[in-house]
């Protein structure tokens, strides 16, 4: 199976001599094609800093970082918030719905930025909705919907330009634990169905329904390869 | 991979729906725009008006007249406030007899009056003049007669009303042949006025006329060794052709009854309908251009307010704009739609604050003699101004959008 991302040597500093803070130190990992990976760790192990890199949010102070074979690291921003917009699909903890707009009009978004015509848009990002179970709820306005909608809705916007990659930060974090399911089926729906899913959590639970398990620790990583099996309740405390 | 684009239509749509979203937050950011651009159509309406009412009262005065009045032109020009009084009416004769292009020649001296009819009494403008300023001023009058030579030579106590003070005075009763004091001074009454309407700051309607000899030996009470006294000598020239003529001869005369041997000595200077109209048109124009930019700092004032909303809008929508770069949205995306936000505040309430000054230009009409009006040019200035301002105004804010980091703006809650 090829590799969809290739974090070589990955560093990210910030700030300078004494307050220097290695956010991530000498990374190395390979993420392929079709995987469902879930990356977790202690608050501060860097995470969230990978999670922002892997997603082309932000470049690494040193190293290579290949997506889709490209490397990320030499392009600017208007590039990387194009590579965004075709290739990732981002799913956050707190939704990040736009309040004023319809469910339909916020899935649609990314297609506004990607230049697609407005029939067009509409239709996909029905279908889309369609696919996360919330096809009756086309017009509703995300304060008339629950948490667990709302974060479909916000799976529907994150799959509607067809991504190659699914980057979840938390997605269950909100939620309690009947729509958490619900949210791990979609995401396991879509991962048969092709697409990379790489989610950061805090949850063993959640992590466990994951093929993999990346683990973090002071920026560095840990275990690039921890099996799901292995992963209990206590492990968060470690 | 190329850099993705928006289309246009696209930020509009998207730009209204998040305006209309905040319905009392928008009109209230409106609010200062509209009344910058109202105030800005209707005070240049205002001034227009003024503009056209005067030079309609100068124009009806005839193409003919000429007003000759104390004081050197220059200190005049140059806003001096030394008004001499050396024009006198023996000048006037003399203009009559010896200047063969002007045909008549009247003198006007006003002193302020308090006038009593039985237990009635008004305050009035006392006008002292002689008879050809009925022809002068092409005035006509209403009942009775105007003042005669006689009257002159006489110093007859004879009083001739504008229309509005006779009503004032006198109501429903005769006014002809009643007894009146101007100052204490028993004047009967011999002719009421036609209605003349204010000229040049003078209301005639409201004045009450007696000979200037009258004027100068009882009301006065002094007459200089020179002569009477008069404030003004207007003189009708005999057709447009000779108005030159007219002024040249004048000057001459005056210069050589004065004694002056230097033009720039004059101590008198000729006035005609051009040269009333040049400095009605510089005042009024000083004026409107006054009243243009106190109202312009309005403007101002609501395009600060349109930045001060939009700063606290990019604040606000922090996590909005992280997410909206988080899905694609280019720098220029987010620039182009916070610009367009305030360019619809400031345009909508440009032409908001357009319609309302056209409106009150409509209401200054009623309340003033003015024939205020928008002039398109203004519109089209006013919206074009303050679309401009939303432009300038918002670029502060959607730059400010546009540089946020996408992993602070997601971050911040």
């Amino acid at each position: 199976m090829s590799s969809l991302i290739t974090l070589q040597n990955i560093s990210k500093v910030y700030g300078s001599g004494n307050t220097e803070v290695k956010a991530l130190w000498d990374v190395n990992l390979s993420i392929n094609k079709g995987d469902y990976c879930s990356i977790m760790g202690p608050s501060g192990s860097g995470k969230s800093t990978a999670m922002n890199v892997i997603g082309c949010l932000d470049r690494p102070t040193h190293g290579h970082y290949f997506f889709d074979d490209q490397d990320v690291a030499l392009l600017n921003d208007d590039t990387l918030a194009a590579i965004r917009n075709r290739k990732i699909g981002f799913v956050f903890q707190q939704f990040h719905l736009l309040p004023q707009l319809s469910a339909l009009d916020n899935v649609a978004l990314p297609m506004v930025y990607g230049g697609i015509p407005t029939a067009e848009r509409r239709q996909r990002a029905a279908n889309a909705l369609q696919q996360v179970g919330l096809g009756n709820r086309l017009t509703n306005k995300p304060s008339q919907l629950s948490g667990g909608q709302q974060q479909r809705v916000a799976i529907a916007r994150a799959i509607v330009n067809r991504p190659l990659l699914l980057l979840a930060d938390e997605p269950t974090g909100a939620l309690d634990t009947t729509t958490t399911e619900e949210v791990m089926k979609i995401f396991d729906e879509l991962n048969r169905g092709g697409i990379t899913v790489v989610m950061v959590t805090h949850e063993p639970a959640v992590a466990k329904l994951t093929k993999r398990i990346v683990w973090f620790r002071d920026g560095e990583v840990v275990n690039a390869h921890m099996s799901p099996d292995n992963i209990g309740y206590g492990t968060l405390v470690e | 991979m190329p850099t993705l684009q928006m289309d246009f239509r696209e930020s509009l749509k998207m730009a209204v729906k998040t305006l209309t979203a905040s319905k009392l937050r928008s009109s209230l950011t409106m609010l200062g725009i509209i009344i910058g651009n109202a105030s800005v159509i209707s005070m240049v309406g205002l001034g227009e008006g003024g503009r056209r009412y005067i030079s309609e009262q100068i124009q009806s005065l005839g193409p003919n007249i000429l007003f000759i009045v104390p004081g050197n032109r220059e200190t005049r020009e140059l806003g001096g406030l030394e008004i001499t009084r050396n024009l006198v009416l023996a000048d006037a004769e003399a203009i009559a007899e010896q200047v063969p292009s002007v045909v008549d020649v009247a003198a006007e001296n006003t002193t302020p009056g308090l006038i009593n009819f039985r237990n009635r009494n008004a305050n009035a403008s006392v006008i002292g003049t002689n008879p050809a300023f009925l022809s002068v001023r092409n005035f006509t009058t209403d009942q009775g007669r105007f003042i005669s030579e006689l009257d002159m030579q006489r110093t007859s106590a004879v009083a001739i009303l504008g229309n509005s003070l006779a009503e004032r005075l006198f109501e429903e009763q005769v006014p002809l042949g009643q007894s009146l004091r101007i100052n204490n001074v028993t004047f009967e009454v011999v002719g009421v006025l036609a209605v003349q309407g204010s000229n040049l700051g003078v209301n005639y309607d409201d004045a009450v006329m007696i000979p200037i000899t009258t004027q100068a030996s009882r009301i006065v009470g002094r007459t200089s060794p020179y002569g009477i006294q008069v404030g003004f000598i207007s003189a009708t020239a005999r057709d447009a052709e000779s108005l030159q003529t007219a002024e040249f001869q004048i000057t001459n005369l005056l210069r050589l009854r004065h004694g002056i041997t230097r033009p720039e000595e004059d101590d008198f200077f000729i006035q005609n309908q051009d040269t009333l109209l040049t400095i009605a048109d510089t005042i009024t124009s000083a004026l409107t251009l006054m009243l243009a930019a106190i109202a312009s700092i309005s403007l101002l004032v609501g395009g600060i307010g349109i930045m001060n909303i939009m700063l606290v809008s990019v604040r606000e929508r922090t996590q909005e704009i992280g997410l909206r770069k988080a899905i694609g949205a280019s720098q220029q995306d987010i620039l182009i739609q916070f610009l367009i936000e305030a360019i619809i505040l400031s345009a909508a309430g440009g032409i908001i604050g357009t319609l309302l000054g056209v409106g009150g230009i409509g209401l200054l009409s009623l309340l003033t003699p003015f024939e205020s009006s928008a002039s398109i040019s203004v519109i089209v200035m006013a919206v074009g101004v303050s679309g401009s301002i939303g432009l300038f105004f918002g670029v502060i804010p959607a730059r400010q959008a546009a540089k946020l980091d996408p992993i602070v703006a997601l971050r911040s809650i």
